[in-house]
């Protein structure tokens, strides 16, 4: 299992398009990949983009990732990818 | 389990009066009704293979109207159907509602309604406006879920029961073109309020109603008994038996009664000898009848829009407009038919679902300014009133205007019309009154200019009231402030009767404040001499004005634009009218003023 803690660095926050991404991206992992906000105890499942725009994840947000499958090291490497690149969304 | 619920009271606001008994059906805004059925143990993988096949199906249609989109507006647009698509193949939604069907042993349908009922509510919960929106597009995902299981929009009224009380948060004034009107004995809606053009309808077809029911639609479910009491603003979820015997009695009771006749009189004369025309505000083709039957001298405003909502395909040609203003030419002669043009926001127009929604319809594309954007749907319009005119007296009403150049160009459009036809038609076009609505605070100021341009003019009281108080009267959150009392509304009426007067053009009221004896009175004191309302105000009215002295009218008019409140001015009515003429007039005393549901706002 991997954990690491992301920052949401689009200005839209996570909105439609970012989330649209995210599942899009994460679902092609085995690996089962969960976000919190920082300090809630909530998890939702980052497949699931009906749980992702629940997070409301705002400029500035910091989510807890938690990673775990056999493909983990890929999928949290792709993810951490996908936050720092800003979902593709900002040049 | 027992098969009966507890009862619950849920309490209202009661816009048209009345008793209902019956079983709830529930709506939502897009007409369907999802029942909870129960399915047997062997039949749940049908659901579940139902509910996958509707997936598909959704999919299907959601690539190829997003293919249809990214061509009409690129892919920066587009993309939110890709959204749609993955909230409609949500992992968790789709092992949720498997889990629905089989736990519940319920139909797909249901499944879908129940998660989405959650769904919508955990999203209304969020803070952030921009995702709190969100839910709204999980919303369209479910609605086309339902819309692929249940095959079609529309459903058979003749399989149900003939005593329904619909449920739903908001119901279309369209709704009631589809309704079986025979069947619906009551509505129950979340929605506000009064004024809305749905309880003008249902006041019109006298079904009973009761709206602003907060979290009523989640507790009931299609099938649930209901008693509604319209007068009290009251409904009554699954009621006791001695309720529902008690109200089935009283149903027996005022059906053995029946409808007043009438009596042959339509002159209102006051009592130191004013005449007063009253007409009816209509909406149905058929609502003549009532008009006449309640002594109407004219219909002082036939709201044109239903004809268009009765249509769901497209608006009506020229023809089929024209059988109906001609009919109600011939119907009311001599007496003459305003008929308002099509007064509608773009949304409810079929023809132009492909406009974005708007955010703010009220303050959006409407009235004379849709008109303007749809030049073909405003002069089929003005054709058919022109060539029904030679059946009797019709008049044409512009609604929304807000500036006199507005007034110039309908003149404009509706004068080339009638050259155009001038020539295969054997009668004068050209004598046909044109009026315009002052619903606009924007019109009532500018009056002067716009007074000398037409041949008279209507007040909408309930959009002036409206536009000039900022409150919609549709948002339960602010309908409290929707005051037709308010100092500012009085003054507003004032100001136009006394402009009016000075053209020689005394205006006329066309809303539902005409139909209050209260505020009759008050508009005869401010020197207006026609009033138009819902028919079956009018002999009411009609007694009021016989008893009424215009010099008292003016009277308590002078007293009340003294004075600062809305609870200052009702009370004063109250107290000072009912003396005057001899009428009990308590029924009438509690529309004056709206209380203020919230009890947020204190003293400081």
């Amino acid at each position: 299992m991997i954990r690491q803690t992301l920052t949401v660095q689009t200005k839209l926050g996570i909105h439609a398009r970012a989330a649209a991404k995210l599942v899009r991206l994460t679902s092609r992992f085995s690996s089962s990949v969960y976000l919190s906000r920082e300090g809630a105890q909530q998890e939702i499942d980052s497949k699931s983009i009906l749980g992702v725009l629940m997070l409301a994840a705002t400029m500035g947000t910091r989510l807890a990732v938690t990673i775990s499958g056999t493909d983990e090291a890929e999928a949290s490497e792709a993810v951490r990818a996908l936050f720092e690149n800003k979902f593709g969304e900002e040049d | 389990m027992s098969d009966r619920a507890a009862t619950r009271i849920f309490c209202g606001n009661g816009v048209s009066p009345g008793l209902a008994a019956g079983k709830a059906l529930k709506l939502d805004s897009h007409f369907r009704f999802v029942l909870k059925a129960y399915v047997g143990e062997g039949e749940l993988d049908c659901q579940v293979s139902r509910f996958r096949r509707a997936v598909k199906q959704s999919r299907e249609q959601l690539e190829s109207l997003r293919a249809q989109l990214e061509q009409k507006v690129g892919k920066e647009h587009s993309f939110i159907l890709d959204a749609h698509m993955l909230m409609l193949e949500d992992p968790s939604f789709l092992a949720e509602i498997d889990a629905l069907i089989r736990e519940n042993h319920a139909n797909a349908e249901w499944a879908i309604q129940d998660a989405a009922e959650r769904i919508r509510r955990a999203y209304s919960a969020l803070d952030d406006e921009y995702f709190r929106e969100r839910g709204r597009d999980f919303e369209y995902v479910a609605q086309r879920l339902l819309s692929n299981l249940t095959g079609s929009n529309q459903f058979s009224w003749s399989s149900l029961p003939d005593d329904l009380i619909i449920v739903a948060h908001d119901l279309s004034p369209s709704a009631f073109a589809v309704m079986d009107l025979q069947k619906v004995r009551g509505l129950a809606l979340e929605s506000g309020g009064r004024s809305s053009h749905t309880a003008i309808l249902a006041r019109r077809l006298q079904i009973p109603t009761v709206m602003e029911l907060h979290d009523f639609v989640s507790a009931v479910n299609s099938g649930d008994p209901i008693v509604l009491k319209a007068d009290e603003g009251r409904v009554v979820l699954w009621p006791s038996e001695e309720c529902l015997e008690s109200a089935r009695r009283r149903l027996e009771a005022s059906a053995a009664v029946g409808e007043p006749a009438f009596t042959g009189e339509t002159a209102a004369v006051s009592e130191d000898g004013v005449a007063v025309s009253l007409r009816a505000n209509t909406e149905l083709p058929h609502e003549v009848v009532v008009a006449k039957r309640c002594g109407a001298e004219g219909i002082g405003l036939f709201r044109s829009e239903f004809i268009f909502f009765a249509h769901p395909q497209g608006p009506p040609d020229r023809e089929s407009q024209f059988e109906i203003y001609g009919m109600l030419a011939r119907e009311m002669s001599p007496h003459p038919v305003a008929v308002r043009t099509l007064d509608t926001g773009v949304g409810r127009l079929v023809t132009r679902s492909d406009f974005a929604s708007e955010p703010n319809p009220s303050m959006g594309l409407r009235g004379i300014r849709l008109s303007f954007a749809e030049p073909a749907l405003f002069v089929t319009q003005i054709e058919a009133i022109l060539q029904a005119s030679s059946l009797g007296r019709l008049e044409i009403v512009i609604p929304m205007v807000s500036t006199v150049e507005e007034v110039w160009e309908a003149k404009r459009i509706i004068a080339k019309v009638a050259s155009g036809m001038q020539k295969s038609l054997d009668f004068d076009t050209g004598r046909v009154p044109l009026g315009v609505m002052i619903e606009v605070p924007a019109a009532v100021l500018t009056l002067d200019s716009i007074v000398r341009e037409v041949d008279f003019i209507c007040v909408g009281t309930n959009d002036l009231v409206q536009y000039l108080l900022a409150a919609d009267r549709d948002n339960p959150q602010v309908a409290h402030l929707f005051q037709p009392l308010h100092p500012s509304v009085l003054q507003c009426l004032h100001r136009i009767a006394r402009i009016s007067l000075q053209y020689g053009k005394p205006a006329r009221i066309c809303g539902e404040v005409s139909s209050n004896p209260f505020f009759a009175v008050l508009l005869l004191g401010m020197g207006y001499r026609l009033l138009s309302m819902n028919p079956l105000s009018i002999p009411q009215i009609r007694e009021v004005v016989r008893r009424v002295r215009i010099k008292d009218a003016e009277a308590l008019v002078e007293k009340v634009l003294s004075m600062y409140t809305v609870q200052d001015i009702s009370t004063f009515l109250v107290d000072a009218l009912p003396p005057l003429l001899g009428l009990d007039l308590s029924p009438h005393a509690a529309d004056l003023s709206r209380k203020v549901v919230r009890d947020r706002i204190q003293p400081v």
